[in-house]
């Protein structure tokens, strides 16, 4: 049997399957998601959190690196200036530039604002100068809020200085002014770690870079290669209080976050490579996306056996659907689900047996058409059932009509007139044969042989062979009036009998007749013989099946052949005229 | 096998002792080198490998520093000019000719220029105690551009701040001596420097030269002979270098002398002032690394080093009969009892 590869078939599969798998995957998706999406906010507060706590420390730790060298400066501004303390003071200023490797010299100016003594480590020492400084930013600034932080600059263009100056806490011990070599940061700046791999810089006011862990970047002072730094800083201050994501000088993308050092204007920006901050996020993640791609799997998997078990019985039906509509009515669907598949199965297999039940009857009714007069054969086919051509015995309406000179009359005429006139006559008969529900056995020549009652039971049989007898008298004599020019003697006359008979498909094997077989057909053949034209004769079964239904007018018994006594006669209507004998 | 041995001995033959020794010792090289696969580094000295040892020591810690190790991750390869200054461009122009990634040129202006002068190509990290921007060595600093970074310290610089000091150990003295190598890069910028401090200082100044060990003894005797109050060295790899033959000196003609060189006080000198070549060296050698890792040498800045240290030896003091005054005991990094 051939398995169409029809659309509709792969349709329906991918149909169960797809609804089968979005059905489990959808909630996973759903769930997955929503959980991946909750992390990733979860961990970027988080994130947000610790880097902004990391930011601040870091602020701490640059602003205690400028805070000691204030607190140092401050120890060069306890003693008021007289003409005796100058060796005092120089201790103390040289001992400051050991103490502190970043102050590369020193400046002590007094209550007059003037230079006493300037220590440092590469030019020559002055003492005592008296230059007047009283107008410097460094001195009136210190003067004004007791410390002063001067702007950074890049000294021959690479290293960042600062001058820091300290005001005493009396106008009579002056101002200390340190030049301060900002390099030395590096030690606090590339101590600072963030995470594994993340680390810190620091940016002045107007975006240079003072301190990063590699010197490199800070001594090259070159101002196109620190846009990263100065747009990473920006990108934070877009969103003041949140870690941004940038790109540093490497071109690694990084989460970033912020404190200022407001004392000297300075931002502080820890970052961490975002790979590395979202790290666990990103394990988190590819777990959720493995769970989700394994479930997935097992959707597919299950969907499919799913859909396969559906579309199974479904191909199973439609196969032996197919089977049987091809007329292999012996097939039968095996479908054991015990759902309704098998009950469409068991209907299609009742089908298919009833479909073989009526094919074998229509086969053998085909095969009696073949030998029964058509009329019979039709009712068989019409009934469906040639049980009606068993033998049996019914009480049974016989008649017999025949035309009265034709025999004369189809000598003399031609013989397509003959044949025309025939057809008309059988035309005629075959009318109220068919109106009135009677079988016609056969036409002979002139005369026909009809049965009521059989095969097909009917109400009323001898009513209705009267009546279809009278119905074969007006037509068949209005036939007759217009042939009558054509042969004088022409006539028709009817003969109904009533009785038990035998009736049955009789014949051989090459020929089969339904026929009935008894008296009453002698006697319905004699009757129609001793008919004259006009007349309809009934005999006294019939008459008395008939009743008052119909006049009838009793005749003179009729001697017939075969019988020992005559035979009581009726004729149909209000007077009658006695049969030839 | 025999066949081998046959044409190697035919070869030597031919090629005679010096060719030979070429020969092997080039092949050497290689092969090792080329065994190994290794980044190979120039290294060039204007001393012996002896009296470089400390610095090399701190050369091979900034290495270390930047995660690479002699002999496993980074071969040396050495040239020594032993003390004679004019074989370094020679020496140099042999390394320049070396498939190397990069030429270490440290201890001075001499060396830098040496390598310099000999290759365009190779990177070069150099070590000195001048500003390399003056001596025409690198355009600037921050962007030294061509094929040179390196390290430089302030020795030079501070020249004038040992006048300064020796000036506090002897207030009295109204003239000091002045060592100068004449062929040394930065002698004239040093001299200047010199004379410009001894005018605010008050003090006269008596130039001594001095380019070979032979002439050592004589800048003793002149500063002793003259009645200089002690004799202050210029900043110069040749005298750093020689730090014990001059302490020995000084010592023996009871001189009160400053050099730039730590080694020089720790030999029974009286005093040094000067950078600190520990930690110039080991920049160096940071420097190379990030080089080897492929860091162009243009866009690495000039480190500067900017910690300058003073030691002074107390019993040298003593024996010279000097008491040292407390502000320069405060401003000491080390003082040697």
């Amino acid at each position: 049997m051939k398995r169409g590869a029809g659309p509709r078939r792969t349709s329906l599969f991918r149909k169960y399957f797809a609804t089968l798998f979005a059905a489990v995957v959808a909630p996973l998706l759903i769930a997955g998601g929503s959980e991946a999406w909750l992390g990733y906010r979860d961990e970027r507060a988080r994130l947000n959190d610790i880097l902004n706590a990391e930011a601040r420390l870091a602020a701490v730790k640059i602003d205690d690196f400028l805070d000691g060298i204030r607190e140092q400066l401050g120890w060069t501004v306890q003693l008021p200036w007289s003409e005796e303390s100058g060796e005092r003071h120089r201790l103390d200023a040289l001992g400051l530039l050991r103490q502190v490797p970043a102050v590369e010299s020193l400046t002590l100016v007094d209550a007059q604002g003037r230079e006493r003594l300037f220590v440092s480590r590469i030019g020559l020492n002055r003492i005592d100068s008296r230059a007047d400084l009283s107008l410097r930013p460094a001195v009136q600034g210190a003067r004004a809020n007791g410390a002063w932080f001067g702007p950074v600059r890049f000294q021959d263009g690479s290293e960042p200085f600062m001058m820091i100056a300290v005001a005493g806490n009396r106008s009579s011990v002056g101002v200390a002014i340190a030049e301060v070599n900002l390099k030395l940061i590096w030690e606090v700046i590339s101590g600072i770690k963030v995470g594994r791999t993340g680390d810190a810089f620091v940016l002045d006011g107007p975006g240079r870079l003072i301190a990063h862990p590699d010197i490199n970047l800070v001594l090259r002072a070159d101002e196109a290669g620190q846009r990263p730094f100065q747009a990473l800083r920006g990108a934070i201050l877009d969103r003041p209080g949140e870690a941004a994501t940038g790109r540093d000088v490497a071109g690694e993308t990084v989460l970033a976050a912020m404190a200022p050092i407001p004392s000297v204007d300075w931002s502080v920006i820890v970052k961490q490579p975002l790979a590395e901050a979202f790290g666990p996020l990103y394990g988190a993640l590819l777990r959720t996306a493995a769970l989700l791609v394994g479930g997935a799997l097992l959707a597919a998997g299950l969907a499919w056996w799913l859909a396969q078990r559906m579309i199974g019985p479904i191909r199973l039906l439609e196969d032996g659907v197919t089977r049987i509509g091809a007329g292999q009515f012996d097939h039968r669907i095996e479908l054991k689900t015990g759902d309704e598949f098998e009950r469409l199965a068991s209907r299609f297999n009742e089908m298919a047996a009833e479909l073989s039940l009526s094919q074998e009857r229509s086969q053998r009714i085909d095969r009696l058409k073949r030998f029964l007069a058509p009329q019979v054969a039709e009712l068989v086919d019409r009934t469906g059932d040639d049980s009606v051509l068993d033998g049996r015995r019914v009480e049974l309406v016989v008649v017999f009509c025949d035309l009265r000179g034709f025999t004369a009359f189809s000598v003399r005429a031609d013989t397509d007139t003959v044949i025309m006139v025939l057809r008309r006559y059988y035309e005629v008969l075959e009318r109220a044969v068919n109106a009135y529900e009677g079988t016609l056995i056969r036409f002979s020549g002139d005369g026909a042989m009809v049965l009521l009652n059989a095969p097909v039971s009917i109400p009323d049989p001898a009513l209705r062979a009267v009546a279809m007898a009278g119905d074969m008298q007006r037509d068949v004599q209005e036939l007759l009036a217009g042939w009558r020019a054509l042969e004088g003697r022409l006539g028709f006359g009817v003969g109904i009998a009533m009785g038990p008979a035998t009736v049955g498909g009789i014949g051989s094997e090459g020929r089969l007749d339904y026929t009935a077989v008894g008296n009453v057909v002698n006697l319905a053949s004699r009757l129609c013989d001793s008919a004259q034209d006009n007349q309809i004769l009934v005999d006294i079964v019939a008459a008395q099946a008939i009743g008052a239904a119909i006049p009838l007018v009793a005749l003179e018994a009729l001697d017939i052949k075969g019988l020992d006594q005559p035979v009581p006669v009726f004729a149909v209507g209000t007077h009658g005229t006695q049969p030839a004998k | 096998m025999r066949f081998l041995r046959g044409t190697f001995a035919d070869t030597t033959r031919r090629l005679g002792r010096r060719g030979f020794i070429a020969l092997a010792g080039g092949a050497s090289w290689t092969a090792s080198v080329r065994a190994q696969g290794l980044p190979v580094i120039g290294y060039l000295g204007s001393e012996s490998p002896e009296r470089y040892a400390s610095r090399l020591a701190a050369f091979r810690e900034g290495l270390a520093d930047a995660g690479y190790a002699e002999g496993r991750t980074v071969a040396i390869d050495y040239r020594w000019a032993d003390g004679q200054y004019n074989r370094l461009p020679a020496l140099a122009k042999e390394l320049g000719s070396l498939p190397l990634t990069v030429i270490v040129a440290p201890g001075g202006a001499e060396v830098a220029l040496a390598a310099k002068s000999a290759t365009a190509k190779i990177p070069i990290v150099f070590e000195m105690g001048g500003d390399p921007v003056a001596l025409g060595v690198v355009e600037s600093l921050s962007r030294p551009g061509g094929n040179l970074t390196g390290v430089s310290s302030l020795s030079v610089e501070v020249s004038r701040k040992r006048l300064e000091f020796m000036r506090e150990v002897r207030p009295t003295a109204g003239r000091f001596a002045v060592a100068l190598n004449p062929r040394s890069p930065t002698s004239d910028t040093q001299l200047k420097n010199l004379q410009a401090a001894a005018l605010s200082l008050g003090v006269e100044l008596i130039v001594l030269k001095a380019s070979a060990e032979a002439e050592f003894d004589a800048m003793f005797t002149a500063t002793r002979d003259e009645g200089a109050g002690g004799l202050v060295f210029s900043s110069d790899p040749y005298f750093a270098y020689r730090s014990q033959q001059l302490a020995a000196l000084a010592v023996r003609h009871k001189v009160a002398a400053i050099t730039q060189s730590r080694d020089f006080p720790l030999a029974g000198g009286l005093m040094s002032y000067g950078g600190d070549f520990s930690q110039s060296h080991r920049q160096a050698g940071r420097q190379a690394g990030r080089i080897l890792k492929g860091e162009k040498a243009s866009e690495l800045p000039v480190q500067r080093v900017t910690k300058v240290e003073l030691f002074i030896n107390l019993k040298a003091a003593a024996d010279l009969g000097i008491t040292v005054p407390l502000s320069l005991l405060t401003s000491a990094d080390q003082v040697i009892e």
